[in-house]
């Protein structure tokens, strides 16, 4: 789901920009005050892990393919939205600067999509559900399915406001491929929260069972 | 389990997905690229054929309709090397996933306050 320069006007694409910074130093006001010396290597070793799995595509129904975006899982494990914002900004920054992966001038707007969106959606999706349905694993599921779908219907109103993608199709391909590779986001959160819980119960903001 | 082992073992796993990832990856567009190729005439919505040569049509419409021009030549484009084959892009990933974990430690430490 990553904007390529292309697809965005310039000035809109400060506009994403100027939103992604606002997030971004929230997020680093978050780790000024949240981050305890014993989560730095955690942390790195997510973004590590989010960095790499974002690398395998896997093949989805026509002829499309899609991959986990991450931010729903390190906002849950994390025990805040702004761990998403956090650790998706330096893995966009990486993926575009080096590596060609999205835009430059567009990657407000990627953060905006994938980090903030993904952030917020996956953490309150997730402490949500869990709260109503009482199990973590169905509502990390969940929630990283919705964290994916939210991001990629937000990405087609913004190609619509481009004038890159007329708003009808977009939303419907958009969020036809996207409600399958949901799928794949909300399978590895639920998993990864699973291996995560059962190494280290205690490393977890919020117990697994019982709502805090 | 210990820390050091948790992080250990998160590293390893880290790393064998960005070795296994160039082999396993599917080469498809993406929903997103998806959507775009279709929308623009180069792809069914529901099917698999890409006409190349739309595509490549696409990508000048698009950069004409939205004006943004930017171009950017990045040093590893798309997870590979300038010049070598699926090693270049096994070496490409695993850089980037070492890169990650150095740079996203530098900055949560530079970030959280020392007393936390």
């Amino acid at each position: 789901m990553h904007i390529p320069d292309a697809f965005i006007p310039l000035g809109q694409a400060l506009v994403y920009w100027v939103i992604a910074l606002v997030f971004i130093a929230l997020a680093l006001r978050w780790a000024r005050r949240s981050m305890g010396e014993e989560k730095i290597p955690l942390v790195a070793v997510l973004a590590a892990g989010i960095f790499a799995i974002q690398a395998l595509n896997i093949p989805i129904p026509w002829g499309t393919s899609g991959h986990m975006v991450g931010a729903a899982l390190a906002a849950i494990v994390l025990g805040s939205p702004y761990a998403g914002v956090f650790v998706l900004t330096l893995v966009l920054l990486v993926q575009g600067v080096i590596f060609g992966d999205g835009g430059i001038t567009v990657m407000g707007a990627n953060i905006v999509n994938m980090g903030v969106v993904g952030g917020f959606v996956g953490y309150y999706g997730y402490t949500g559900i869990k709260s109503v349905i009482g199990n973590a694993y169905a509502a990390a599921f969940i929630a990283g399915w919705a964290s994916l779908f939210v991001s990629a219907i937000l990405c087609a109103v913004e190609l619509a406001i481009a004038g890159t993608f007329p708003l009808d199709l977009g939303l419907t391909m958009m969020g036809t491929y996207h409600a399958v590779i949901g799928l794949i986001e909300g399978g590895i959160t639920a998993v990864a929260l699973y291996l995560i819980a059962s190494a280290r119960p205690d490393i977890l903001e919020q117990p697994i069972g019982v709502t805090a | 389990m210990e820390t050091k082992q948790f992080i250990i073992i998160g590293v390893a796993i880290a790393l064998v997905i960005a070795v296994a990832a160039p082999f396993l990856a599917s080469g498809n567009p993406d929903g997103l690229e998806s959507a775009f190729f279709s929308i623009y005439g180069a792809k069914p919505f529901m099917g698999d054929e890409l006409d190349e040569d739309a595509a490549g049509a696409a990508e000048e419409q698009v950069i004409a309709a939205t004006g943004n021009d930017f171009a950017y030549e990045a040093l590893m484009p798309d997870y590979s090397i300038p010049g070598m084959d699926k090693a270049g892009e096994v070496l490409a990933v695993v850089i980037g996933t070492l890169l990650m974990l150095v740079l996203v430690f530098v900055i949560a430490k530079v970030s959280a306050r020392p007393d936390n």
